[in-house]
């Protein structure tokens, strides 16, 4: 039981942190709106454009995206071994019992 | 009337007009064979997932593209630093297109040396050729998108190779282009291959494919069949969906991570009068191809290089459409060459590959 409460502790807490990262993301790149504009016009006398996060603000969201995002993905994969255990484990039951008759 | 009544009831109410319940039934009676190369059954489902995130990004890159000479380099630098995250889609879109061109040569490849081919399957593996092709025009169309120098000039070179195909060369070439050089037009015409009619192609081809997988049934290695051994099995619902999705989710973090972290640049528009720049090389997976053609000698016996060379690749993808054919024995020792032969052409590939880029 306890692990199961630490469990959805956790998940609601990786939400929550992620809604409050993408949204003060979304709220930078209104901001820097008008500043983007002005640099296309920069970039067309430039030989190259180099792709990559415009500041400092949106190079820490993006650390943070990636961070969360493979935390994400272990939580899940967690999940998903857990229920590989259990259909694994029916199916082996239903195999035995099919056998018997 | 409770939740699980009406979810019932709606349940029999699509069966009724769809019939679901038989689809549902056949993926839980469909089973997977476990033996050493189960491994591979895993490369179908990641080349559906690039697929998919390639139609989703590419549909989020569509609204902002503009297929024009003046507009195309400008719109893709607009979508790099104007959109918010734009850069970060259009990273997506073309990382995934070379993974799952990368999955697509594993998956067949897996398939000629475990020969999953043979009997009944030949169908699905000439589907799955085509879709090869298909996914290599996808590649080499979207290649010429962003209009800069360096795409140009790998088009000219490669929109140029079908004009040494006896007879129907030159016209392939003019067809390709929409002209006797690449122009605007091209562009217009690359950016049509690429969005509806390769589109429409491959889901076509993609549905038979699938049909043909689930009508067969997953393939089990020669040497097993040989044995005559009942193999362990799973169901495909949900065991297998279950295992498949830890790998999806592996696959995409992988994706994400290297997109973010290795973003493709975009260089100044492409001048059609300015020369072809230095180190030109097209995309990795037609490395191999490129190097070959350029090692060639110009002239055999009278005959030009580029001719032969590219007559040669022509027979190498007859003879990749009818390997099953070809490959008649399995089992004896014709098919223990033809499994020799998958293992030389990595060889090859692998080598022709990184001898380009080294040099």
């Amino acid at each position: 039981m306890m692990r199961k409460k630490k469990l959805i502790v956790l998940c609601s807490l990786i939400i929550a942190l992620h809604s409050f990262v993408l949204l003060r993301h979304d709220f930078a790149q209104q901001v820097a709106q008008e500043e983007k504009t002005e640099m296309t016009k920069e970039h067309e006398s430039q030989d190259k454009i180099v792709s990559g996060p415009k500041d400092i603000k949106e190079s820490t969201g993006i650390y943070v995206f990636v961070s969360w995002m493979w935390l994400a993905i272990v939580v899940l994969i967690y999940f998903l071994k857990l229920k590989i255990k259990e259909v694994d484990r029916l199916f082996e039951i239903r195999y035995l019992s099919g056998k018997k008759k | 009337m409770s939740s699980k009544g009406q979810k019932m009831g709606l349940r029999s109410w699509l069966d009724d007009r769809l019939g679901v319940s038989a689809v549902f039934g056949f993926l839980r009676d469909k089973k997977i064979p476990q033996h050493r190369h189960s491994v591979w059954y895993y490369t179908g489902s990641a080349i559906l997932l690039f697929f998919a995130i390639q139609m989703i990004t590419g549909f989020m890159l569509v609204f902002y593209y503009n297929p024009t000479l003046e507009g195309a380099n400008t719109s893709v630098a607009r979508i790099m630093t104007e959109i918010p995250l734009g850069w970060i889609i259009r990273s997506v879109h073309s990382w995934s297109a070379s993974f799952m061109i990368a999955f697509v040569f594993i998956h067949l490849l897996s398939i000629w040396i475990t020969k999953a081919y043979r009997k009944p399957r030949e169908l699905t593996w000439i589907s799955g050729v085509f879709l090869l092709l298909i996914s290599l025009a996808f590649g080499f169309t979207g290649y010429l998108l962003p209009w800069d120098d360096l795409s140009l000039s790998a088009t000219k070179v490669g929109t140029d190779i079908p004009r040494s195909i006896p007879v129907v060369g030159v016209w392939v070439t003019r067809l390709l282009r929409g002209g006797d050089d690449v122009t605007g037009d091209t562009l217009t015409r690359f950016f049509g291959f690429h969005v509806s009619i390769l589109p429409l192609f491959l889901l076509t081809i993609l549905a038979v494919h699938i049909y043909l997988v689930q009508k067969q049934g997953m393939s089990v290695p020669v040497s097993d069949e040989k044995k005559g051994k009942k193999l362990k099995e799973l169901p495909f619902w949900p065991n297998f969906v279950y295992r498949e999705m830890v790998v999806w989710l592996i696959l995409t973090g992988i994706l994400f991570s290297v997109a973010i972290f290795f973003p493709p640049s975009l260089e100044k528009a492409a001048d059609l009068m300015a020369p072809a720049p230095e180190g030109l090389r097209p995309e990795w997976y037609f490395l191999f191809l490129f190097q070959m053609l350029k090692i060639f000698p110009s002239k055999i016996l009278f005959i030009n290089g580029d001719t032969i060379a590219v007559l040669l690749i022509l027979l190498g993808i007859i003879a990749f459409f009818f390997l099953p054919l070809i490959d008649s024995k399995p089992a004896e020792k014709k098919g223990k060459i033809i499994t020799a032969a998958a293992y030389l052409f990595i060889v090859f590939a692998v080598a022709m590959s990184l001898w380009s880029l080294l040099s």
